[in-house]
């Protein structure tokens, strides 16, 4: 084994907390979903080193579905963005008070 | 405790990706949060190498920062958000996110250290297609994993309906 598994499960938790982080504290729509990516990343780290040290395939599938949500996310998202921009121009939470527009 | 290249090279792609993260959360500036959040992917789709999953790596790089990244910094420059610059990056309330992100890292780390996890298994003692190729994770994905696969095809097609009637002018017929 080149890499040891809790080196990687180590740095996939500390790029969930930046990721995690950067969710609660930014203030930018596009850049909170941008944080939730880096989570999505850092899980996927944690599978893909599990499947390497249990080797088997299955942790590398799962990753695989979650790149594929991640894309999914990332449509719906910037889509939802783009509507609220539509009617309030720039991409802040703060902006967002109304529950009807 | 010497270290091996594949050590150091590990040792030098996490540290560039927590350094990348960082940076990717915390610059005024999106499209620079952009490009470093690129810089992550590229330095995770190289520990995907180093762990044996190649297929992940190239999939790393052609849809997390050659689709899906593009898409966010399409809409970023479509925005045209002129006031990020001038506003405050973070909330008043950002040590307490930054206790949050600290205090799950350290609570997803004591987790681990009270699992004891079964021994490395070596690539040598398994038999079919090798760990991480197209063959392994096709076999994966058509047999045990069909219909999470199928449902996964449905939920990008969903995706791609929501997305276009959501950002679909209001009130625009046809």
């Amino acid at each position: 084994m080149i890499v040891s598994v809790d080196w990687v499960l180590g740095l996939s938790a500390i790029l969930f907390g930046i990721g995690a982080f950067g969710f609660l504290a930014r203030r930018n729509i596009i850049l909170m979903l941008v944080s939730i990516e880096v989570m999505l990343n850092a899980v996927n780290l944690s599978l893909v080193g599990f499947s390497r040290h249990l080797d088997e395939p299955t942790g590398q599938i799962l990753a695989l579905f979650v790149i594929a949500v991640a894309a999914a996310e990332a449509g719906v998202g910037l889509g939802l963005v783009i509507a609220l921009n539509r009617n309030k121009p720039g991409a802040a939470v703060a902006d967002l008070t109304g529950l009807k527009w | 405790m010497s270290l091996t290249f594949a050590q150091f090279v590990f040792a030098y792609l996490a540290l560039a990706s927590v350094a990348s993260a960082l940076l990717a959360v915390t610059r005024r500036n999106p499209v620079h949060s952009m490009l470093w959040v690129l810089s992550l992917f590229m330095h995770v789709a190289g520990i995907f190498l180093l762990l044996n999953a190649e297929f992940l790596a190239a999939v790393q790089v052609i849809i997390y920062a050659g689709a899906i990244l593009i898409f966010y910094l399409f809409v970023v420059m479509l925005l045209n958000l002129p006031d990020e610059e001038a506003r405050p990056r973070f909330g008043r309330h950002w040590p307490f996110a930054a206790l949050v992100g600290l205090s799950f890292a350290a609570l997803a780390w004591l987790a681990r250290t009270d699992v004891a996890l079964p021994p490395a298994v070596e690539a040598a003692e398994r038999e079919g297609p090798p760990l991480g190729s197209v063959a392994g994770l096709g076999e994966g994905l058509f047999g045990p994993f069909a219909l999470p696969f199928e449902i996964a095809s449905l939920v990008l097609l969903a995706a791609i309906v929501g997305a276009v009637v959501l950002a679909r002018k209001r009130g625009e017929k046809r």
